[in-house]
């Protein structure tokens, strides 16, 4: 069983949102819900300044807080340590959405319940062959595979570059971030 | 050729050089397509793809349609298109959904006496439409009648033939917007209209104003990247600290308009240390001794005065150039900071070409390449013949004699109006009342008109102020005449229908200028199908149009640019002219010397400046709620002020500011930066839509060319659209 | 990126009135142990503590809208015991059904056994808590996750639990309002101890280690929360009962205090804890921000 994973090299990303709308099409997601949301960051003053773009999303957390506080066991670990919801059995609560130190949960305006980034890699079908934003991503800043595999291309990407999850250990989150 | 489907044998017959690029380049390949093929016919009736071409800017990015039951799902771009290589941008994700848009034009209307729009039937349009242009013609002749259009394929080829056919010169692009200083001045200097930076390869590459990171072309975008991988130094000259600098090695603030000086003062430096490529100027150019003696004085301590750049930088940047040359050059910008902006633009355009010229580095890997592109050739068919040579000059080109003969200046056209010298006008695909010049003057300009016509796919402010509205189907639902294009590999690409239509009252554009024409009384010069005709233009070059669409692209590799090839000057003197005799016949000085971009700035006013978003092109995305509500969100609307101009005003980050100068007066939202050099306030171009028609973009934000007098750069033709200034205040201030 | 509150006034509704209902069911607990006599104003409470917290449930589901469209889903809810909503589930149920039994029993005119009123206030004291808890386990919000904000809404939802059944009692039954005075003194310190508590609450979130939790604490104090915070919430919700009150026990005499004007006043202090604890409520819903993990990196 894979443990998947992914690794954001901000020091490519230039902040044009193509991941975001690329996922939407992919996923056929309402022009509001967005599984991709975006921090950015000035870094020095005046003339000496530097842009830091970081996209973030649903980090599948190994401790993952919405796991943690839904009543109803829709937000789930799924097989291959993808963080899932059962869009069945959620009621909307948001309680995910509060918990998640991430704020990358979105509620679907239509159906009410709760959704986010699933790793779409694992139904990648017609022409994709892992998930879209890393497929999209126009400077390739995104690396997805199996962490429990050393000779993945990921988890040595993470041993050269130092890449850490953004939060450090708050969540076990599997997505590393080069800063 | 064979008219059939294709065969293997037909698509590779076409050429040798076809032939070529099928077996080395793998996704042009006939296996490639092949198995593709096979692909669908193992899942029949579920899944179909189309290669197609994007429409959410100009660079028209090739990528495969997925389509799902007659829906269109997911886009990948296509590998083997050169503007796409395998991506696309937020702007083509985004702008897919046009298709639809609740917002979409779907009759054709026309305006009635208490100035709303009633939808009436295509016949009753064209009849009417028809009468007016005879009128027209009768009183004032052929040449009252103008166009103007954002090119597209398609577009392109049906506008201009259809106003030819009626016997007036006056087509426009919207390039008196975009890019016409800066092409018009290059063409002064070198005899073309652009190169194509080298950046990867270089050892220096500098952009002036232009972000390849926020004016998206997926390749550049990588190209950008792989130049920072490689170790390219990239400096970035503009007010704004853009997404690009992500990739560079130093941003360098500059006062709005003052490029100028910069690059006249880094030329000063490259000739005063005989720094420049003495041999490579001595051999290829004309009038280099009278320029360098024009501009002995433009020292970088001249124009550190200006610039704001210190004169030591400058000087170190001109060394950093001398060194790396010939592996590099000034990037040719696109619209950035002197496509149309100021009174200098079209003379920064020259002096940048022969920036490049001193360091010697056309043609060499790492500089600045001339490239050339890949065209139709001649038509046998009579049908495509042309339609009678018109005698009369396009209007402006007499008093704008600089601007690029394919664009014109469309500004001009708009003043045209207001004076009544043009009675007629048509529109395709352009926006022209909101995006061109003050809109307000161009309301009041378009009033003048007997009769207008606006051709698009949603109610926009130009086709508001319309007599007649045709509705378009939107690019995903029509096929368009092959995409020709240049770069360092030549390409040609195709716009394949990849919908059903989906309002039945819409048409497509070549039909609706087939069916105008003929109702004018010029259908003779229709006879034929787009169909046909992108058939016959594709056999000129061995291709077929089953064929190009079964793979989208197709490159031509045996005609791809070779290093160090001796460039050709297509200037009158056939070398670099660093002395321009149009120039001089035009009013300008002979070589490019320092001209002021404006008026100077009032006390306690700010340069305002446009550009890009990532997310946005021109006004026609600002509609579409996928990216609309990313502007939202991330407070994309919002005009840049410094934080020492913000603490002087008491304003704080997100703070309600009010915009104003003479001519108008708005307020938003504000963004407090460190991105933004001092003095400057930067406004993105593409919101604030006044039509409500558009439901998600109406009245969201500030629309900068509100902001702009109505003005045109002498000679040139241009808008200058960042040649002005505004006041800001705290709302209560 | 700006940030959108998660929850709005339909969940402020719910905790309050949840919060509401289990202060109800206590003071009928303790009226019945130090003002048995009070029978009409220990029937207010039974009837209270079911109504408010099954309104506010209700509420709830209308909230949680993938589960108004499926209430089949809303069965779910015992899914997952390591999440503080289902331990409130169950602290709710098992709260409504002694308060319906209660009530019930009540309108049968039967006797309801101490024990059940004693379990009921045990509940009722969960329940309250629980609204709390529910939004102290939220890591990212500095305003929520510490642990003095279930404290601060138990002492609310007892507040705001004890002035419903004196607002209602005030009028209903002005004798028994008269003679209940070791509830009402007990009610008394409620809003002094809140008041305690936020200012304890603030000072610890104004100085937690992330930015958002002084950012939260501002926009209550002077940002753009400011208005309602210190007029709505501190002065017509905390001030002023504690001052009516205060006016009433100690500095008015006993004639006074059993008059019509003494009964209005009253009824306006326990409307004010009434409106002051659905805005605390609120206001910790809307001007809790999360905290923002991406940092500059230099």
């Amino acid at each position: 069983m894979a443990n998947y994973g992914m690794l954001i090299d901000t020091k490519k990303c230039i902040g044009c949102y193509a991941c975001r709308t690329a996922c939407q099409r992919q996923n056929d997601l309402l022009p509001d819900e967005a599984f991709i949301r975006f921090e950015e960051r000035e870094i020095g003053t005046y003339p000496n300044v530097r842009v830091q773009h970081v996209p973030l999303q649903c980090m599948h957390c190994e401790n993952a807080p919405c796991v943690d506080v839904c009543p109803t066991g829709a937000a789930r670990y799924g097989t291959d340590g993808i963080v899932e919801v059962d869009q069945g059995r959620c009621i909307g609560c948001l309680y995910c959405v509060a918990a998640c130190p991430y704020q990358v949960r979105v509620r679907n305006s239509e159906t009410g319940a709760v959704d986010k980034c699933r790793f779409c890699t694992v139904n990648a079908l017609n022409g994709t062959k892992t998930c879209t934003c890393v497929e999209a991503c126009l400077t390739g800043c995104r690396i997805f595979g199996d962490l429990d595999d050393p000779d993945s291309e990921i988890s040595k990407a993470i041993a050269e570059t130092g890449a850490a999850p953004i939060a450090g250990d708050l969540t076990k989150a599997k997505i590393y971030y080069v800063r | 050729m064979s008219e059939n489907a294709i065969t293997r044998r037909s698509f590779l017959a076409g050429s040798a050089g076809v032939a070529a690029v099928a077996a080395t380049v793998g996704f042009t390949s006939f296996g490639a397509w092949q198995s593709a093929q096979a692909e669908e016919e193992a899942t029949p009736g579920r899944t179909d793809t189309v290669h197609t071409l994007c429409n959410a800017c100009s660079s028209k990015c090739g990528y495969t349609a997925y389509v799902v039951d007659g829906k269109l799902t997911k886009l990948i771009g296509d590998p083997n298109n050169p503007n796409s290589e395998g991506h696309l941008c937020a702007r083509g994700y985004g702008y897919s959904q046009i298709a639809y848009s609740k917002d979409r034009l779907t009759d054709p209307l026309k305006k009635n006496a208490q100035g709303q729009f009633e939808a009436i039937s295509w016949d009753q349009a064209y009849a009417e439409i028809a009468e007016k242009v005879q009128e027209i013609i009768a009183s004032d002749g052929p040449e009252a009648l103008a166009l103007v259009q954002d090119p597209r394929p398609s577009g392109s080829y049906y506008c201009n033939r259809f106003i030819a056919a009626l016997g007036s010169p006056n087509t426009y692009t919207h390039g008196a917007a975009c890019n016409l200083s800066k092409v018009s001045g290059i063409t002064q200097a070198i005899g073309a209209g652009d190169w194509v930076s080298d950046v990867e390869n270089s050892a220096m590459t500098m952009f002036i104003g232009r972000s390849y990171c926020d004016g998206i072309r997926p390749s550049q975008v990588a190209a950008l990247k792989r130049a920072h991988e490689n170790g390219a130094y990239i400096v970035m000259i503009d007010p704004r600290c853009s997404n690009s600098t992500v990739f560079a090695d130093e941003w360098v603030p500059i006062v709005p308009g003052t490029d100028l000086a910069f690059v006249l003062a880094m030329s000063n430096v490259l000739i005063k240390n005989h720094l420049y490529d003495a041999e490579f100027v001595a051999a290829n150019s004309v009038g280099f001794d009278e320029w360098a003696a024009a501009t002995e004085n433009c020292t970088p301590q001249w124009a550190e005065k200006i610039t704001g750049i210190p004169a030591d930088t400058i000087e170190r940047l001109a060394a950093a150039f001398a060194e790396a040359a010939p592996a590099a050059s000034i990037e040719p910008s696109w619209r950035g900071a002197y496509g149309c902006a100021y009174a200098n633009s079209g003379e920064t355009a020259r002096t940048v070409a022969l920036f490049n010229t001193l360091l010697g580095s056309w043609n060499q890997p790492g500089g600045a390449l001339l490239t050339s592109g890949i065209s139709a050739g001649k038509l046998e068919d009579p049908r495509f013949a042309a339609p009678p040579k018109i005698e009369a000059k396009k209007l402006g080109s007499a008093e704008y004699p600089l601007a690029s003969g394919s664009m014109g200046s469309a500004v001009y056209a708009g003043e045209m109006a207001k004076t009544g010298a043009i009675k007629g006008m048509f529109f395709y695909y352009s926006n022209m009342a909101a995006g061109y010049s003050n809109p307000e003057y161009l309301a009041n300009a378009f009033a003048n008109l007997d009769l207008m016509v606006v051709c698009d796919v949603q109610m926009s402010e130009t086709a508001a102020l319309a007599d007649y509205v045709l509705p378009e189907t939107s690019y995903l639902e029509r096929s368009e005449l092959p995409e020709f294009g240049g770069g360092k590999v030549p390409y040609v690409a195709l716009r394949s229908q990849v919908l059903d239509v989906i309002h039945p009252n819409t048409k497509s554009c070549d039909q609706i200028f087939t069916e105008l024409a003929e109702a004018c009384g010029v259908g003779q010069y229709f006879e034929f199908t787009q169909e046909e005709l992108a058939e016959a233009q594709l056999n000129t070059v061995g291709l077929t149009l089953d064929g190009l669409m079964k793979v989208g692209t197709v490159q031509f590799p045996e005609k791809a640019f070779v290093y160090g090839k001796q460039p050709t000057f297509n200037t009158p003197t056939k070398k670099v002219q660093f002395v321009s005799e149009a120039c001089a016949k035009a009013g300008l000085s002979p070589y490019p010397v320092w001209i002021e971009p404006q008026d100077p700035v009032p006390d306690g006013e700010f340069r305002l400046v446009g550009g890009k978003q990532a997310i946005m092109t021109h006004t026609q995305t600002a509609n579409i709620p996928e990216l609309m509500n990313i502007a939202e969100e991330y407070g994309l609307m919002r005009p840049w002020i410094n934080p020492v101009d913000a603490e002087a005003l008491g304003i704080k980050d997100n703070d309600e500011i009010v915009v104003e100068n003479d001519l108008h007066s708005g307020t938003s939202k504000v963004r407090v930066t460190e991105r933004i050099a001092p003095g400057v306030v930067y406004l993105p171009s593409h919101y604030g839509c006044t039509v409500p028609e558009q439901h998600t973009a109406y009245n969201k934000g500030l629309r900068i060319m509100d902001f702009v007098p109505f003005h045109i750069e002498p000679a040139y033709g241009s808008t200058m659209s960042q040649n002005t200034t505004v006041k800001i205040k705290k709302v209560g201030a | 990126m700006t940030f959108e509150p998660i929850w709005g006034s339909i969940i402020a509704w719910y905790l309050f009135l949840a919060g509401l209902g289990g202060g109800a069911y206590v003071s009928v607990t303790f009226l019945r142990w130090r003002h048995p006599e009070a029978i009409t104003m220990i029937r207010i409470g039974r009837f209270i503590a079911p109504i408010v917290v099954i309104v506010g449930l209700c509420l709830l589901m209308l909230d949680a809208t993938a589960g108004f469209h499926h209430p089949l889903r809303f069965a779910l809810l015992l899914s997952n015991f390591g999440s503080v909503m289902t331990w409130g589930v169950v602290f709710l149920g098992v709260f409504v059904v002694i308060a319906l039994i209660g009530a019930g029993l009540c309108l049968a005119k039967r006797s309801v056994p101490m024990w059940l009123d004693i379990l009921g206030a045990i509940f009722g004291i969960c329940v309250a808590v629980y609204t709390g808890c529910l939004l102290g386990v939220c890591k990212t919000f500095p305003l929520w996750n510490n642990a003095l904000l279930p404290i601060l809404f138990l002492v609310s939802a007892m507040s705001t639990g004890m002035a419903a059944v004196l607002a209602v009692g005030v009028f209903r039954c002005p004798e028994e309002f008269n003679r209940v005075m070791a509830f009402k003194k007990l009610h008394y310190i409620f809003p002094i101890i809140e008041i305690v508590l936020v200012a304890a609450l603030l000072f610890v979130t104004a100085f937690n280690a992330s930015p958002s939790g002084y950012e939260s604490v501002m926009s209550l104090v002077c940002g753009k929360h400011a208005l309602v915070f210190w007029l709505v919430f501190v002065i017509i919700g905390l001030v002023l009962p504690t001052a009516i009150e205060t006016w009433l026990l100690f500095f008015t005499s006993e004639e006074y205090e059993r008059g019509k004007t003494a009964h209005i006043a009253s009824f306006c202090s326990n409307a004010g804890v009434l409106i002051g604890g659905f805005v605390l409520r609120l206001l910790v819903l809307v001007a809790a921000m999360p905290i923002v993990l991406v940092t500059p990196w230099y």
